[in-house]
């Protein structure tokens, strides 16, 4: 061991608005937000009662007995009662409210059921993908698809397709991109994109109508070439392969997604990192590299992504917690309730603890995410109530062709790309990181808790506690493991102190 | 791990016995990568698919389920070997060590009442209710439940000279396999709990359709309604708890040994896995925090061996104490497994939460075991008690 000095020399941060991001929202978002998030807490309250508890241990039942049963009727019940199109902009001819209020509706449902809630909450991370790109053309088309679709009572769902069998952990992050064994290959052909390659473990995917593929140009350099295309079910060259047999969650699909010479139109490529190179002058010259817009676009994704990661681990580990308590009143061993025992109390403390604890830190990443990334444009007030205030049918008439114009999109990828530095990037998706392994940790300790306090009840499937126990341990894992979250987090918001450490090399 | 830590538990026995059990040893190591790394997968998927009781018979035929019954010595038992196979066998699927687990506590329950002769007639099968099922050699436990809790919904009745119970009771391990479940009930009058021997082929016992679990799943077990079923006390009325305490410490270093293949298998899958898997240019066994994580599991694994062959060695000798070190060694062995378990699935990522590297089934087999023997907490709440001889409400 060498220390260099008797006191370190860098300026030891995090920085006072590392820790505040709360304090500084305050004045800053619109305040119409908390009705709203009222208003959809009382949805899912009343879709969890009326659908999501009497049916989920059922649907796991079910999914045990037939892994490949896919459940269309609770797709098409989530779609009837609005929840794909909830917090879709009205710009988009959506409902328009705002994404923050996501997490809560996650947490709710994920108490009764976490897979039942990635059936909704994946659908969200398609439309943050859709929306990192800023392509407000495609965005235009594949949202109106998804309202469309609920009006119709055809549900067009959107997934997101990342992970490869050889690259999980290194497509999450640029750094790792660059020796990743990657295999969709989209390579540019008259008129769009041709994708050969396979995904895996995709959410969803079987019941998805858009699913959002990312795939690279050059295997030698996946980090420079990253392409993100909407690939339609039903597209020539475009199947399903298995359904994986997961432990938990199992009412959402993991799927696996072929692609065989697939063609994509030039209109549904949503983002091309290399493309920035080619933007005329007079739309202003790229202030970024390419290398530096994929990262800003993954980091994007995953700042959102893993605020709902967040929101389902809050809520199985409320799930969990409300299980033991209900036990614990009920119960008696060594003729007393357990209840009556002061160390379940204190074990149903710490549960409490636990979801609290959990559900703050999803919330101060919500609000980065509104101060400094994806949501800040929505949360501008002018742009906040102007939206608010104008009737949809004016929007729906008046947007789609401005919405459509090339230079819409330029202006709108400025604002956005170009607007946030790389402080606030930084900040947004360590906040981000840290939220979800903060989260998912808590929701499978408050899983082995309440199954401590439950004994052999808390192992049998009718009782609900084994169920979250199962589905909490996948929350560790996508949208990055746990251990690269960290890592995240030491990059975003320890590393940038510490110049000549390279936070994925040893 | 390069090799297992075993050579210490024989060390008891002469050296021909010794030699005699190491074969058994090594016949259970072939058997579990033979037949039980084969088809774990899709027995795992029982209540839904058939049960594999050809894998039941062939453990029946290597003695599995009479180990205990054997005397290898005239102060020996085979507490340590038994141990020892239960572990191997759980390294690739603890589901059948589970079942061997459950009968032989029945077993030593009834030979603790001084009632061995009731063993040689379930053996045979003579009774009624057997001629009418499947004569079936196995002994039915609700083993994840403290007896005396489980004994306050079940009540016996004498009826001229004869016993008869009613009432319910949960999750009680092979009660579809086995043609006589050892359950606890309350008799009228009576303080403590008692013992009984109930008929499962008897149409006054209801048994539901197999109760699906977190782990263990290919372990059958059902939730019995019983309604005036006639059944054969065990020993004495009232003495269950004298029977049960005899017998529970031995049961909890075998139930460490259990928890214990289940981590060894675990950690041995993830060392396997980082060694062939490359995230970031290299294989991920390279990378530290995954490398620390591997080397928390095997710290784990070393002391919960060192802590399983001590209770072990310590019950067969019969050291002042050794029940303390049994019970403690569960206890902590329980829990490690959890741990242990759950970074196995970790490092093989989103292929470790899928059911073909058998990760996911070892994290839920572990936390089912925790419950082996009743709710941990409060098992651990007991502990000081025995201990240190506290005279505790």
């Amino acid at each position: 061991m060498n220390h260099k000095g008797d006191r370190p020399s860098f300026v030891v941060k995090p920085e006072l608005e590392d820790m505040i991001t709360s304090m500084q929202a305050l004045n800053q978002l619109p305040r119409g937000m908390l009705r709203e998030t009222r208003q959809v807490l009382k949805e899912a309250k009343k879709f969890n009662r009326k659908v999501v508890r009497p049916g989920a241990l059922e649907l796991d039942q079910k999914m045990h007995q037939d892994p490949n049963y896919l459940p269309w009727d609770f797709i098409k019940e989530a779609n009837r009662r609005g929840f794909y199109t909830m917090f879709i902009p009205k710009l988009f001819g959506g409902k328009g409210y705002n994404l923050p209020a996501l997490s809560y509706v996650l947490e709710e449902l994920a108490t009764e059921c976490t897979g039942m809630a990635n059936l909704v909450g994946v659908h969200w991370l398609g439309i943050a993908t859709l929306t990192a790109s800023w392509n407000m053309r495609l965005m235009n088309k594949i949202m109106r698809d998804v309202v469309e679709g609920e009006k119709v009572g055809d549900p067009r769902i959107i997934t997101l397709a990342i992970t490869e069998p050889g690259a999980g952990t290194d497509v999450e992050e640029v750094e790792l991109l660059k020796k990743a064994r990657v295999n969709c290959h989209i390579k540019r052909v008259n008129g769009g994109r041709l994708i050969n390659g396979s995904k895996i473990f995709i959410s969803n995917g079987h019941l998805s109508t858009w699913h959002m593929v990312i795939g690279y140009q050059d295997f030698d350099r996946p980090q420079e070439t990253t392409v993100m295309v909407a690939v339609k079910t039903g597209s020539r060259g475009f199947s399903f392969g298995r359904t994986e047999k997961k432990m938990g969650q199992k009412a959402c699909p993991a799927s696996e997604l072929i692609f065989d010479d697939c063609f994509v139109p030039e209109e549904n490529v949503c983002f091309d990192a290399a493309s920035v190179e080619e933007v005329p002058v007079w739309f202003g010259r790229p202030k970024k590299s390419v290398e530096e817009y994929t990262a800003q676009v993954i980091h994007y994704v995953l700042s959102t992504s893993r605020a709902g990661v967040a929101g389902f681990a809050t809520g199985v580990a409320r799930g969990a917690y409300e299980e033991a308590l209900r036990y614990a009143v009920e119960t008696e061993v060594g003729e007393k309730r357990i209840v009556d025992q002061e160390w379940a109390r204190c074990l149903l403390a710490e549960m409490y603890k636990n979801v609290f604890l959990a559900r703050l830190s999803y919330v101060e990443t919500n609000y980065a995410n509104s101060l400094f990334g994806m949501f800040r444009i929505l949360h501008w007030k002018p742009l906040y109530y102007f939206l608010k205030f104008t009737p949809g049918e004016v929007l729906d008439l008046v947007m789609p062709p401005v919405l459509n114009r090339d230079s819409i999109t330029w202006l709108i990828r400025k604002l956005c790309l170009d607007g946030q530095n790389e402080e606030e990037m930084r900040q947004t998706s360590g906040l981000a990181s840290l939220s979800k392994f903060t989260a998912s940790d808590f929701g499978l300790r408050n899983c082995q808790l309440a199954l401590d306090l439950m004994g052999r009840a808390g192992v049998q499937h009718n009782q609900g506690a084994e169920k979250h126990l199962r589905d909490s341990k996948l929350l560790q894992i996508y949208e990055g493991t746990n251990q690269l979250n960290r890592l995240n987090l030491f990059d975003c918001l320890i590393g940038r102190d510490l110049p000549d450490v390279r936070t994925f090399e040893e | 791990m390069k090799a297992d830590k075993t050579d210490g538990i024989y060390s008891s026995y002469g050296p021909e016995k010794a030699e005699e059990l190491k074969l058994l040893e090594n016949m259970s190591r072939d058997f579990a990568i033979n037949e039980l790394r084969e088809g774990r997968e899709e027995r795992d998927t029982y209540p839904y698919a058939p049960l594999d009781l050809a894998l039941f018979h062939k453990a029946e035929e290597l003695g599995y389920f009479t180990l205990l019954l054997d005397e290898p010595d005239e102060k020996l038992t085979n507490q340590a070997l038994l141990g020892h196979v239960l572990t191997i066998l759980s390294m690739e699927d603890a589901s059948l060590a589970g079942a061997v687990f459950a009968h032989s506590l029945a077993q030593m329950i009834i030979i603790q009442a001084g009632q061995a002769a009731m063993l040689d007639k379930i053996q045979d099968g003579g009774s009624k209710a057997m001629q009418k099922k499947k004569e079936s050699p196995f002994i039915a436990f609700p083993c994840f439940d403290f007896p005396d809790n489980l004994a306050r919904g079940l009540r016996a009745e004498k009826k001229d000279e004869k016993y008869f119970l009613s009432g319910e009771v949960n999750y009680v391990t092979l009660g579809n396999l086995a043609s006589w479940a050892l359950l606890p009930a309350q008799v009228e009058g009576k303080k403590g709990f008692s013992f009984f021997l109930c008929p499962l082929g008897d149409e006054k016992v209801t048994d539901s359709f197999a109760v699906l679990s977190l782990g263990l799943r290919s372990c059958p077990a059902v939730d019995l309604a019983i309604s005036d079923a006639e059944a054969v006390p065990v020993g004495d009325i009232g003495a269950g708890e004298i029977y049960y305490e005899a017998v529970e410490a031995l049961f909890a270093a075998l139930a460490a040994s259990i928890s214990l293949g289940v981590m060894k298998g675990s950690y041995r899958e993830a060392l396997d896995y980082s060694r062939q898997r490359v995230q970031g240019g290299r294989e991920i066994i390279n990378w530290s925090e995954l490398r620390m994580m591997l080397s928390r599991a095997a710290v784990q694994c070393r002391t919960s061996e060192m802590l399983v062959n001590r209770a072990l060695h310590e019950s067969e000798l019969g050291i002042p104490g050794w029940e303390d070190s049994a019970r403690a060694a569960a206890l902590h062995v329980q829990e490690a497994a959890c741990h242990v378990t759950s970074d196995g699935i970790q490092i093989l990522g989103g292929n470790g939460y899928m059911q073909d590297y058998g990760q996911e089934k070892r994290f839920r087999d572990a936390h089912q075991l925790k419950v082996l023997l009743g709710h941990h907490p409060l098992r651990k709440l007991e502990y000081i008690k025995f201990a240190e001889e506290l005279d505790l409400s």
